[in-house]
């Protein structure tokens, strides 16, 4: 017990020094962009007819401390954000990051979880069952669905959800809230009004995500149903759900759980085009707006980094749990003293 | 001989693959008396591990039994017709309570995430009366048993925590844990070294003594068959060629295979000697040979007769039986 307290200690320590180094790998590329964010704002200004002189972008450096060593500037941007929580202000548009990104980080990774959860909550149980079952219908069916899942571009799938909407309801379906609630404080009534509206790219990331999922678990449970301890399982009379759910199914798991991290971040990078779509100001949409438009690195590192740290502790929670899952994990990464 | 066993009349089995129907097993008979060890030898491919699982159902889902197959299972309180079994429910009894099995990897026959214990447990709270802290006592006490020191530690941990022959041993243990008519033992000692090999056969001569059980021997190895069994029944290619009792066929082999087989061991006072193999490989069983399967690789073999028809067996002295036509021609 003392030495899995270790474990988690040791392996949580080890996620701080990966965000560590992955901000240091965000702020270097921001930093590797030419000009730096006294010049953009000005240079942005002066597309808005002001005249500026070297002056001006001497005072803007000192005011923002630019004229600091880099190091020193990462340490500051560094501990602001792991002790503040604060990304500090985005460079063209002169606001606070965390009131910039605010709901819509939440509201993106929320989306990006729910629909990865969706597609376990199916697809687990889906494969574990008709990789175990002989039967042609269920089996040509369920492939035939997936194969449509991994096929069809996300976008292509929206697009035809709204104008489904649009004819039926004569609701596009767009946005995360409707009109009346845009605006409105938080109540019962606006989380169910988001609720309703945020099923709609829920189900379409969950969607591709599902069928992907899906393909997995067959896969992994075929092999496992191959096995020789399943087999050995059936001769000693163990049979029925028991023997599916004690023996291959329990031990099919382990890569599925190690591919979370990997999983959200593909469901992240298919975010924004959906949500073009249907014209959610999400955090993906904000990214590809910072990173190729208005050239905000702040913004932008501070988008990156956020998902970088949710993956980094979806990874974390994911080691955790296939050591708890498999004892052969749990004897390698805590050394054999328990044996 | 009184009531057998175990008694498997006209065995078939068949496989429904992509290819087609492919046969396994073919008419194979034998019988196993209480306590009795059958040695089953042929080559891989032969067909007798199809055999060995045919006893429990345990073949997969696309097998087909043939129709007048039987394996009737009986003793003083049992008499079972296994193959008519249709439900796995009824199949209960037979797995793992009245016959048990051992396979020839020890490492992959336990779950790798499910401690030994824990897989023992399960197998007795299934097949006996025990509750959960008696099936764990007696799972202990037959760890020890079978000679696995400080066995209330080793009842915790999983198979990648023991080496090979250890876990061959807490395969055993298991196997014998709710004290079966018949042990099935695939291959067991195949994957160990041959001095475990020896530790293992020796163990298992001990315990049949001990529980008085059945064996069904499964070995390409005539040595270890030589070693363990009371009498022998040779495969070739989903077919019994020869039986007999162990001393008979191995001094005075009757078929030209088991003459093959014996003639290909290395021996230890001619070490000089080329070994003599058998030729040829075993044919597929997509495409079984017509008449005798041997023909195609026998050094007897009589044109025109063994080629299109089937030998049935003959039978010999002491109850020894071989299908050969060179042998009733006396050749």
């Amino acid at each position: 017990m003392l030495q899995f307290a270790e474990f988690i200690l040791k392996r949580a320590g080890l996620a701080v020094v990966t965000l560590v180094i992955v901000s240091f790998i965000v702020f270097s590329l921001m930093e590797m962009v030419p000009g730096n964010c006294a010049e953009r704002y000005l240079a942005f200004k002066n597309t808005q007819g002001e005249q500026i002189t070297v002056q001006d972008i001497k005072a803007e450096e000192a005011r923002l401390g630019l004229d600091r060593p880099f190091v020193v500037r990462w340490g500051s941007w560094l501990a602001n954000v792991f002790f503040r929580g604060d990304f500090g202000d985005s460079c063209i548009l002169r606001v606070n990051i965390n009131q910039l990104l605010g709901q819509k980080m939440w509201l993106s990774i929320g989306i990006c979880f729910t629909a990865l959860l969706l597609a376990y909550v199916i697809a687990i149980p889906i494969g574990i069952i008709s990789a175990s079952s002989r039967s042609p219908v269920l089996n040509n069916s369920l492939r035939l669905l997936s194969y449509l899942g991994l096929a069809m571009p996300n976008f292509l799938l929206a697009l035809m959800i709204m104008l489904f909407s649009t004819v039926v309801f004569g609701d596009s379906l767009t946005g995360l809230f409707s009109k009346e609630y845009r605006d409105a404080p938080w109540s019962v009534d606006r989380i169910i009004d988001f609720l309703s509206r945020a099923c709609l790219p829920i189900f379409i990331l969950g969607w591709s995500a599902t069928a992907f999922a899906l393909q997995t678990v067959r896969a992994l449970m075929s092999d496992e149903n191959g096995k020789l301890y399943v087999t050995a399982a059936r001769a000693r009379g163990i049979r029925g759900g028991r023997l599916l759910w004690r023996y291959p199914a329990r031990h099919a798991l382990g890569p599925i759980v190690n591919s979370v991290g990997f999983d959200l971040n593909r469901v992240f990078n298919e975010l924004p085009i959906v949500a073009i779509i249907l014209t959610l100001t999400e955090a993906g949409a904000l990214l590809l707006e910072a990173l190729a438009r208005s050239n905000d690195q702040q913004l932008a590192g501070a988008i990156i980094f956020m998902l970088t740290a949710s993956i980094v502790a979806l990874n974390f929670m994911s080691d955790v749990l296939l050591a708890l899952l498999d004892p052969r994990v749990r004897s390698g990464v805590m050394g054999r003293a328990q044996a | 001989m009184a009531t057998p066993l175990i008694s498997v009349q006209d065995l078939t089995v068949q496989f429904r693959t992509d290819e087609g129907l492919v046969t396994a097993v073919d008419g194979v008979n034998f019988e196993i008396g209480a306590g009795e060890v059958l040695g089953l030898v042929g080559e891989s491919g032969s067909g007798k591990s199809v055999t060995a699982k045919s006893l429990m159902q345990l073949n997969g889902g696309n097998t087909l039994y043939g129709e007048e197959s039987r394996i009737r299972f009986q003793d003083d309180e049992n008499d079972i017709d296994v193959l008519s079994l249709r439900k796995p429910k009824d199949l209960v009894p037979v797995r793992g309570g009245l016959v048990s099995m051992i396979f020839q990897e020890p490492m992959a026959s336990f779950a790798p995430a499910i401690t030994i214990g824990d897989q023992m447990v399960e197998q007795l709270r299934l097949h006996t009366n025990m509750n959960k802290a008696e099936a764990k006592e007696h799972a202990i006490e037959m760890l020890a048993k079978v000679g696995i020191s400080d066995a209330a530690r080793r009842f915790g941990q999983y198979a990648f925590e023991f080496s090979g022959g250890m876990r061959q041993r807490a395969m055993i243990a298991m196997a014998l844990s709710t004290q079966p008519k018949l042990l099935i033992a695939d291959e067991p000692t195949t994957a160990l070294d041959v001095t475990i090999q020896a530790q293992v056969l020796d163990l298992m001569r001990d315990l049949v003594a001990e529980f008085g059980m059945a064996i069904l021997f499964i070995t390409h190895d005539l040595g270890v068959i030589a070693q363990t069994a009371d009498r022998v029944a040779v495969m070739y290619l989903g077919k019994t060629v020869e039986t007999g009792t162990v001393h008979e066929v191995i001094r005075r082999p009757a078929h030209p295979y088991t003459s093959g087989l014996l003639n290909a061991l290395p021996k230890l006072e001619a070490l000089d000697e080329p070994l003599t193999a058998v030729p040829g490989d075993i044919p597929s069983p997509l495409d079984r040979p017509s008449g005798c399967v041997f023909h195609t690789r026998c050094p007897k073999v009589v044109p025109g007769i063994c080629d299109s028809r089937m030998p049935t067996p003959t039978s010999l002295d002491g109850g020894q039986q071989a299908a050969c036509f060179a042998l009733e021609a006396g050749l």
